[in-house]
C-alpha cells in the first residue's frame, strides 16, 4: 500500500517538473515578453504564431534546419557503422589486442573538446574542413566514436561464443558473421546508441560555433543562439525556436522508443 | 564535396573483409582468429587517431610554451604553466574544486534517481510507457534551451520556482545568486537534464531480466527487498557502470549548460573547469590553456579509473 | 597470431610515427602575420562591388542594418553586404579567430578595450586615419579607436553606462534627479522607498550588464583615470583605501535594491523597471529601445550616482563608446568594405541607425528625431569619465574586481570582498 502510493507520489511530482516548464515554454513561445513576466503560467492571449514566424522568416531557421537533418542524418549512421565494426572486432578478437584496440578508442571519451579545440581548428583548416557540413559531420563522428564503441562494444562483448560457433561451422567469413548475427543481435544496443547520438549530434554546438562562419552553414543550436543580442534575450523567440528544434527529435524518439522496447524482448535469449 | 576518411573506409570495409576465406589452408578451430577482423576496428582507429589523438598530442605541444593564440613568436616555458594553474591561480584550483563537487552531487544523485525511475516504470503498461516519454523528453533538448528554461525558473523575481514557493508564503532566495548554493542549483538542472536519458539505461538491463527469476522467487518467499538484492542488481550493475561513467564525463564537461545559465565567463561560484578553460582561450593564453586541459583530461581519466576500481566490488550480470 | 600482432604493432607505431611527426607540423605558432610589415596600412582602394562580410555582435540592430545595406546597395552596383552575427560572448571570445583569415568581416565591429587591443596586436586593422569616414565623428570621441598615432577603429555607438530613471516615479515621490553628493544620492533613494518602489534595479546576476554600475561608481572615487589599468599592472590596489570606501558606498544601496538582487537577471531587471516597480534600472541608456519594448511608456532620463561627498567630483557622468568599426587588413574586398564603413559614417545613415536603434552614435552633426535620444543628448555635452571596466585586459581580473561589488551587496564584509579580489589580481600579475 505505502510502497505503491510512494510510487504514485514520486512519479507524479517528477512528472508536474517537467510539465510544467515545458509548458511554460510553449504558452511562452506565444507572449511577448512582457505577456511572459506578467503571467507566466497563464494562457496566451493569443495564438497568433508571430514569433514562429519571426523565427523561420526573420531568423533563418528553415535552411538551419536543412543543415541540421543533413549533418545528423549522416554522422549517426556513420558513428555506429564504424563503432560496430570496431565494437565487433574488439569481442571476437582476444587478449591483448582487443583490450588495447578497445581502450584506444573508448579512451577518447575522457579528452574533452576543449583540449583540441584549436589544434583540430587548425587541421580542419589545412584539410578544407571548415566552414562546410562535412566537417561538421567528422567532428562529430570523431567526437562521439569513443561512446558508442564503448556501448556497442560493452553489449557486444556478452553476446556468447556459442552463437558464433554456429556460423564458423558453415564457413562463412567474419563480413557475414557480423552482419547477419552480430548486428540483429546488437539492435537493441544499437538502438540506444542511436538515441544517444542523434541528441548529441542534433544539439551540438561548439563544433558549428567554432567552425561555421557563414551563417548560411550553421545549424539549429548555433542559429538558436543567435537570437540573443548583446545585453538582451528574447525569451518567447527562443522559446518558439527550441519548440521547432526539438519537434523532429521528439516525434524520432516516439518511433525509436517503439522499436527499442519491442527490440529488447526480442532477439535471442542471454545463456 | 570533400572525400573524409569515414566515407573511403566504409566502402572499404566490406570489400576487404568478404572474401577473406579461413578455410583456405588453415586450421579451422572456433579458437582462431580470422585476419580479416583486424580490417574492421581499422576506420574507427584511423579517425581517433589522425583527429583525436593527434590534436591533443599537440595540445602538450602547446602547453609547454606561453603562445598567445595569435602571434608568431611564443616560448617554451616547460612545466610552468602546469604548477602555475596548482600554485598561483586561485580561480583554477576553484574551478577544480566545483567541478568534482558538480560531479559527484551528480553522479550520486543522477544514478540513483535514474535507477528508481527505471524499477517504478519497468513494466511496459501504458502508463509506464507515456510516463518513460515524458522523462526522457528534457534530454533531446539543446542544453542551451535548457539552460534557459532553468535560468527563467531560477529567476528570483518573476521566474518559476519563487512564483510558485510565494503561494505558501516562503521566499526561495536568489538561487544562481547566492554563492554558496549556485552549485546545487545547476546540479539540480543537469540531474533533470538527464535522469531520463540514464532511466533508459537502466530499463533496458532490467527488461533483460527473465519473469521466471523473480517467480521463483515469489514462490520461495522472498520479499521484494531480497529479489532486489539477489536478482534485480546483479543484472543492473553492468548498466550501472555504463551510467557512472558517462554521468561523470558528461557532468565534468557541462560546458554548455554553465555558459547558457550563468553567462560567459561565468561567476567565481560557478566556474568549472572546462569553463575555466574557455575563459583562458578567450584570455589569448592559449599554452595555458591546453595545459589546463591536460590537467583536466587527467583529472577525468583519475577520477573515471577511481570508479572503476570501486565498481568492480559489484558482481557483474550472469 | 603472435605474428600479426607484431604486424598490428607495427602498423601501430607507424602510424604513431606518421602522426608524430604530423604533430610537428601543425603546432603553435606559424600563423600567418597579415600583411603590413611596420604597421597598419590603409584599405586597399578599388572598385566597390562584390561581397562584404559585416561582422558583429548586435543582433537586435540586424533589422535596421537590412535597411542600411539596403540604401549602400543602391548607391554601388554589385555590391553585397552580409551580416555575421555572433552572440556578444561568443563574438569576444572568438571573432580574433574567425577574423584573422579573412572570410568573415570584411567590416568589422569591435568591443573596447582588450578585444580592441588584441585585434591591434594582431594586426587585424587597416589604418583609417586618412578615411573619409573620420572626418565625420566628434573628435572627442575617436579615442577609444586609437592606437599611438593611428586610427584603427571608428567608435561608432556612444551609450552611457548609467542608471536610467523612470522620471514619473521620481516626481511622485519628489526625489532630485540630479543628486549633488552621496548623502543626497541616499536621500534621493530614501524618499523613492517611502513611495513605495524599489529605487534601484539592478542585474546582479548579469555580469555584464551589472558590472555597469561600478563604472559610475568608481569615476569619482578613484585617484586617475585609469585606474582599472593600473590596478592590473598592480600599482593600485583593491585593498587600497579609495576602492574600500567604494565597497562601503555599495554597502550604502544594499537596502535600496531589489530583493535577491544578486540573482536577477538582466531581462527581469528591466522588466521590474518598465512595469514601473523600481524607479532606477542601474544598467544603460543601451537599454532604451528594450524597456520601451517592455511596455515603459513614462519618460526616460539618466541618473549619475555621486559618489563625492562635497559635490566637487572630477566627472558629472559616465559614457562609453563602442561599436568600434574597422575594415579588416586579411580581407580580400577592403575596398567595398571602407566605402561601407564610410557609408554608416555619414551623418545622414549614422542618424538613421540612431534613431531606429535608440542609442547615440559618435558621428557629428546627428539629427535626433527618436524623443528618448533628444531628451539625452545634453549627456553629450557633459564632463563625462569614459567607462573604466573596459580598461581591464585580462576577462579574469575584470570579474575579480567588479565580483567584490557583488559580494558587498551579498553581505561580505567590504574588506573581505576586497582582500579576495587582490588576491586573484596578485596571481595574475
Amino acid at each position: 500500500m505505502l510502497a505503491s502510493l510512494s510510487r504514485r507520489a514520486i512519479l507524479a511530482i517528477y512528472a508536474v517538473i517537467i510539465i510544467i516548464p515545458l509548458t511554460v515554454v510553449a504558452f511562452g513561445s506565444f507572449k511577448s515578453t512582457q505577456e511572459l513576466f506578467a503571467g507566466p503560467f497563464s494562457l496566451p492571449h493569443s495564438l497568433a504564431p508571430d514569433n514562429f514566424a519571426e523565427v523561420v522568416g526573420g531568423q533563418n531557421l528553415g535552411s538551419s534546419f536543412m543543415n541540421s537533418v543533413i549533418v545528423t542524418g549522416i554522422s549517426v549512421p556513420l558513428t555506429l557503422f564504424l563503432a560496430s565494426l570496431a565494437g565487433y572486432a574488439v569481442s571476437r578478437l582476444k587478449g591483448f589486442m582487443s583490450w588495447a584496440i578497445f581502450g584506444f578508442l573508448v579512451l577518447g571519451m575522457a579528452i574533452p573538446a576543449q583540449a583540441n579545440m584549436v589544434p583540430l581548428y587548425v587541421l580542419f583548416g589545412r584539410l578544407g574542413l571548415l566552414d562546410n557540413l562535412a566537417g561538421l559531420i567528422l567532428a562529430n563522428v570523431v567526437s562521439t566514436l569513443p561512446i558508442a564503441v564503448f556501448i556497442l562494444g560493452g553489449f557486444m562483448r556478452t553476446l556468447p561464443k556459442e552463437l558464433y560457433e554456429a556460423s564458423s561451422i558453415d564457413g562463412s567469413g567474419p563480413w557475414k558473421t557480423y552482419s547477419s548475427i552480430a548486428l540483429p543481435l546488437s539492435a537493441p544496443s544499437i538502438a540506444a546508441a542511436a538515441i544517444f547520438l542523434f541528441v548529441i549530434h542534433w544539439n551540438e554546438l561548439l563544433y558549428p560555433l567554432l567552425f561555421i562562419q557563414t551563417p548560411g552553414n550553421r545549424t539549429l543550436p548555433l542559429a538558436l543562439l543567435s537570437f540573443q543580442g548583446e545585453f538582451q534575450t528574447n525569451y518567447p523567440l527562443l522559446f518558439a525556436g527550441v519548440i521547432l528544434a526539438s519537434l523532429p527529435v521528439v516525434v524520432a524518439y516516439v518511433f525509436l522508443q517503439r522499436y527499442f522496447v519491442a527490440g529488447i524482448t526480442a532477439g535471442a535469449s542471454k545463456g | 564535396m570533400s572525400i573524409h576518411p569515414g566515407t573511403a573506409a566504409k566502402r572499404k570495409a566490406p570489400d576487404s573483409a568478404a572474401p577473406a576465406n579461413p578455410a583456405k589452408g588453415r586450421r579451422r578451430s572456433p579458437t582462431r582468429v580470422n585476419p580479416a577482423l583486424y580490417l574492421f576496428p581499422l576506420p574507427a582507429v584511423a579517425v581517433i587517431a589522425f583527429f583525436l589523438v593527434m590534436p591533443t598530442l599537440q595540445a602538450f605541444q602547446y602547453a609547454i610554451t606561453d603562445w598567445n593564440g595569435f602571434s608568431a613568436a611564443f616560448n617554451y616555458v616547460g612545466v610552468d604553466n602546469f604548477v602555475r594553474a596548482f600554485t598561483k591561480d586561485s580561480l583554477f584550483t576553484n574551478a577544480l574544486t566545483n567541478n568534482l563537487k558538480f560531479v559527484l552531487l551528480v553522479v550520486i544523485a543522477q544514478t540513483v534517481f535514474s535507477l528508481v525511475l527505471a524499477l517504478l516504470l519497468t513494466k511496459n503498461s501504458r502508463g509506464s510507457i507515456l510516463l518513460r516519454a515524458l522523462f526522457f523528453f528534457p534530454t533531446i533538448l539543446s542544453s542551451v534551451s535548457v539552460a534557459f528554461i532553468w535560468k527563467f525558473i531560477y529567476d528570483p523575481n518573476f521566474g518559476l520556482a519563487n512564483s510558485v514557493l510565494r503561494t505558501v508564503g516562503v521566499d526561495g532566495g536568489a538561487y544562481l545568486g547566492n554563492d554558496a548554493q549556485a552549485l546545487y542549483w545547476v546540479a539540480v538542472t543537469q540531474v533533470w537534464f538527464h535522469s531520463g536519458q540514464m532511466m533508459v539505461v537502466y530499463i533496458a538491463g532490467l527488461q533483460a531480466i527473465p519473469k521466471e527469476l523473480y517467480e521463483a522467487a515469489e514462490m520461495d518467499g522472498a520479499n521484494k527487498w531480497q529479489q532486489f538484492k539477489s536478482i534485480t542488481w546483479p543484472f543492473v550493475a553492468p548498466a550501472t557502470s555504463i551510467v557512472v561513467a558517462y554521468t561523470t564525463v558528461q557532468s565534468f564537461k557541462a560546458f554548455d549548460l554553465i555558459l547558457g545559465i550563468a553567462g560567459n565567463p561565468p561567476k567565481s561560484s560557478l566556474d568549472i573547469l572546462s569553463t575555466r578553460i574557455y575563459s583562458t582561450f578567450a584570455n589569448s593564453e592559449f599554452g595555458y590553456a591546453a595545459a589546463q586541459s591536460i590537467i583536466f583530461m587527467a583529472m577525468i581519466a583519475l577520477v573515471t579509473w577511481l570508479q572503476r576500481r570501486l565498481l568492480r566490488l559489484t558482481p557483474k550480470g550472469d | 597470431m603472435s605474428q600479426i600482432s607484431r604486424r598490428q604493432a607495427m602498423a601501430l607505431l607507424g602510424a604513431l610515427g606518421l602522426g608524430a611527426s604530423a604533430a610537428a607540423c601543425a603546432g603553435p605558432g606559424g600563423s600567418t602575420k597579415p600583411a603590413g610589415a611596420s604597421g597598419p596600412a590603409a584599405p586597399s582602394a578599388g572598385a566597390v562591388t562584390g561581397k562584404v562580410s559585416f561582422a558583429h555582435w548586435r543582433g537586435e540592430d540586424k533589422a535596421v542594418f537590412d535597411e542600411l545595406i539596403k540604401r549602400f546597395a543602391a548607391k554601388h552596383d554589385g555590391v553585397e553586404v552580409a551580416q555575421d552575427i555572433s552572440t556578444s560572448n561568443d563574438y569576444n571570445a572568438q571573432a580574433l579567430q574567425k577574423l584573422r583569415g579573412g572570410s568573415i568581416g570584411d567590416a568589422f565591429a569591435t568591443f573596447r578595450g582588450a578585444q580592441f587591443k588584441n585585434f591591434t596586436e594582431a594586426g587585424i586593422y587597416t589604418e583609417l586615419k586618412d578615411s573619409q569616414a573620420v572626418k565625420n565623428y566628434q573628435k572627442g570621441l575617436l579615442s577609444a579607436g586609437q592606437n599611438g598615432d593611428s586610427q584603427l577603429g571608428l567608435p561608432y555607438q556612444v551609450v552611457f553606462p548609467m542608471p536610467m530613471a523612470n522620471l514619473d516615479l521620481f516626481d511622485k515621490a519628489g526625489a532630485e534627479i540630479a543628486p549633488k553628493n552621496w548623502d543626497a544620492f541616499l536621500a534621493m533613494c530614501e524618499k523613492l522607498a517611502s513611495a513605495g518602489v524599489i529605487p534601484i534595479s539592478w542585474p546582479g546576476g548579469d555580469v555584464g550588464n551589472g558590472g555597469q554600475l561600478f563604472n559610475c561608481m568608481i569615476a569619482n572615487n578613484a585617484p586617475v583615470d585609469d585606474m582599472c589599468a593600473q590596478i592590473e599592472q598592480g600599482k593600485l590596489k583593491c585593498t587600497d583605501d579609495w576602492f574600500i570606501k567604494m565597497l562601503n558606498q555599495y554597502k550604502d544601496l544594499k537596502p535600496f535594491v531589489q530583493p535577491n538582487a544578486t540573482g536577477t537577471a538582466v531581462e527581469p531587471a528591466q522588466n521590474l523597471f518598465s512595469q514601473g516597480k523600481a524607479a532606477m534600472l542601474a544598467t544603460g541608456s543601451y537599454h532604451l529601445a528594450a524597456v520601451r519594448g517592455l511596455g515603459a511608456k513614462f519618460p526616460i532620463d539618466l541618473v549619475f550616482p555621486n559618489t563625492t561627498s562635497d559635490g566637487k567630483g572630477k566627472y558629472e557622468g559616465a559614457y562609453n563608446a563602442t561599436f568600434i568599426l574597422g575594415v579588416n587588413s586579411a580581407s580580400k574586398n577592403q575596398a567595398a568594405a571602407a566605402a561601407w564603413i564610410d557609408f554608416l559614417s555619414e551623418p545622414e545613415n549614422a542618424g538613421y541607425y540612431a534613431n531606429q536603434t535608440a542609442q547615440h552614435v559618435s558621428v557629428d552633426k546627428v539629427e535626433y528625431t527618436n524623443p528618448d535620444l533628444k531628451r539625452l543628448s545634453p549627456w553629450l555635452q557633459k564632463k563625462t569619465a569614459l567607462a573604466a571596466r573596459f580598461q581591464f585586459n585580462n576577462l579574469d581580473v575584470r570579474n575579480a574586481v567588479e565580483a567584490s561589488a557583488t559580494a558587498v551587496i551579498s553581505g561580505t564584509s567590504p574588506e573581505q570582498a576586497a582582500a579576495a579580489a587582490q588576491k586573484i589580481v596578485d596571481e595574475r600579475l
